[in-house]
């Protein structure tokens, strides 16, 4: 029987079943650290209409000759709508996670045609690549928050609702683009230790590990629980923050660099 | 009719996870059940390997082919290829390079791609179709008209590969992307066509003491999981929750008649059930 007609390389004949691999000197690079992954929160901002949408996407267009910005659309009500429809009839995870990505798609194009003359540009997955050119023309590109995984994300036990939400797309563009930091704008301050539209009275944190937040055992998160998992694993983005734009000068002091609201950072 | 709910300064649409933020344990449990729909029962997934089949040339995939032609028109197949030693090379270059998890991942769909199209090549005649992502539910489509589809196996976690806990290597790799696609579709078997006999408790190609393992559960295989596996090892990290696929079967595509006995229901090579 034949050989095997490999090439040589580093890899050589190990299966690709991940891990690190011997003799290979691994050091990373950050394709654009400086740009600011930022999520436009879709229950908390998008749903919320023009009284607070449009407040943030001011202060946004304002900095836009400071700062490179990626904006990433939340879901919202929509979301939950189909997710609970599609949970009745019994459709596997992956098939909720494809019918859940229509919702932040919408919700991008909208903001697009907000931003259009300020250069708001809608983009697709396959245009990731194409940031660069964006950026150079001072565009403001906006695109879905949801992870293009859909109908290969992986199902987990006792819930059907996909793991990998817009929390996680757009805390993963940040990772890849080597960013120290992803934004994401809510309607509270940061997190808190319970949900403060249950519990008015809920103490704010404003800067707290992975590992402390998990000994919390919180029973509700501002953030998807697997962006804790990746964050653990990070290269860059070691950090994520959470603001609330619907008080003026947040997104502001956040895209400059303040640790307004809550941090949540990676040992 | 759906009713709009304001009052908190948002529209909603009233649904059982209205308002919810989804991270709730309680608020995800809602939706669950026990059951699951089954998309397209009756198809069975069928992996050709890339290194283990593809980089050995004419010699060992055209006798595949031959044995393919009449599978083809007698099971309903989906069946999807590895990248082989050019997925190694690239990824090689790649990290030497210093790109992102996510940027490895970004290419290595590629070279997959183009074993599918090698593949469809020698297919054709006997009525098989390359098969892209947009064209995902095209395979009512495909089966009515007696065509297998062969996909790409990578999933398309793209820039959005998440870090790998082991390294900087994508964790999602061919065997664990058709996995998924057979588990979303709600197909209950699925056939590895490798280079070796089925699965062993190291690699057989290094280790002269190699025992072959003809049959296990996923249960006895999580408590003494080889450290060097023939399948990306997300496969049996994903299988736990998934809720269709029942068998997992890995053959030599070296011995001719072997897949034909897989797809007829024997348990040739290794065989490794979820209970």
């Amino acid at each position: 029987m034949s050989e095997r007609n490999t090439i040589d390389s580093v890899l050589g004949d190990s299966p690709l079943t991940g891990g690190e691999i011997q003799g290979l000197n691994y050091d990373p690079i950050s394709m654009d650290p400086d740009v600011r992954v930022v999520k436009l929160g879709g229950q908390s901002l998008l749903d919320r209409g023009r009284a607070a949408l449009f407040p943030v996407l001011d202060e946004i267009v304002a900095a836009k000759d400071r700062h490179k910005m990626l904006l990433m659309c939340g879901g919202g009500t929509r979301a939950r709508h189909i997710y609970s429809i599609a949970s009745e009839l019994e459709l596997p995870t992956g098939v909720l996670a494809a019918l859940g990505g229509y919702v932040p798609m919408q919700n991008a194009r909208m903001v697009q045609m907000l931003l259009a003359k300020h250069g708001g540009l809608y983009m697709l997955h396959d245009d990731f690549e194409k940031l660069p050119l964006y950026f150079r023309l001072g565009c403001l590109p906006v695109m879905t928050g949801m992870p293009p995984f859909a109908y290969w994300e992986k199902p987990v036990e006792g819930t059907r609702i996909p793991s990998n939400r817009t929390d996680a797309g757009v805390y993963l563009s940040a990772e890849v683009m080597g960013c120290p930091r992803a934004i994401y704008i809510k309607d509270e301050e940061g997190l808190h230790e319970h949900d403060p539209k249950k519990h008015p009275d809920a103490k704010h944190i404003p800067r707290i590990s992975v590992a402390e937040l998990e000994e919390l055992d919180l029973p509700d998160l501002i953030v998807e629980r697997s962006v804790l998992e990746h964050m653990k694993r990070a290269r860059f983005c070691k950090e994520i923050q959470f603001v609330n734009g619907l008080v003026p000068g947040n997104v502001t002091r956040a895209l400059d660099g303040e640790d307004v609201g809550t941090i949540i950072y990676a040992d | 009719m759906s009713d709009m709910v304001t009052g908190d300064g948002r529209t909603h649409i009233r649904s059982p996870l209205m308002k919810e933020s989804l991270q709730d344990r309680e608020v995800q449990a809602r939706a669950f059940s026990e059951r699951e729909i089954e998309i397209m029962p009756g198809v069975t997934m069928v992996s050709i390997g890339g290194q283990s089949i593809f980089d050995r040339g004419a010699e060992a995939i055209l006798p595949l082919v031959e044995e393919l032609g009449p599978l083809m028109q007698e099971h309903k197949l989906l069946i999807g290829v590895g990248g082989g030693t050019r997925v190694r090379h690239t990824c090689s270059v790649a990290l030497d390079l210093g790109l992102p998890t996510g940027g490895v991942a970004q290419l290595v769909g590629a070279m997959e791609e183009c074993n599918a199209v090698f593949l469809n090549a020698l297919l054709a005649g006997h009525g098989s179709i390359p098969m892209q992502r947009e064209h995902f539910w095209d395979l009512p489509l495909y089966f009515r008209s007696g065509l297998t589809p062969i996909a790409i196996s990578v999933p398309p976690y793209h820039f959005w590969e998440p870090p790998n806990a082991e390294g900087p290597m994508p964790a999602h790799g061919s065997d664990f992307g058709l996995f998924m696609h057979a588990e979303v579709l709600g197909m209950d078997h699925i056939i590895y066509v490798k280079d070796e006999d089925g699965l062993y408790d190291k690699d057989p190609k290094r280790h002269d003491d190699a025992k072959f393992i003809k049959r296990t559960t996923l249960a006895e295989l999580q408590a003494d999981m080889p450290q060097e596996l023939i399948l990306d090892r997300q496969v049996f990290q994903a299988w736990p929750d998934a809720r269709h696929l029942e068998r997992i079967q890995i053959i030599n595509g070296l011995v001719p008649g072997n897949l034909t006995r897989a797809l007829a229901g024997e348990d040739v090579g290794t065989v490794i059930t979820r209970s």
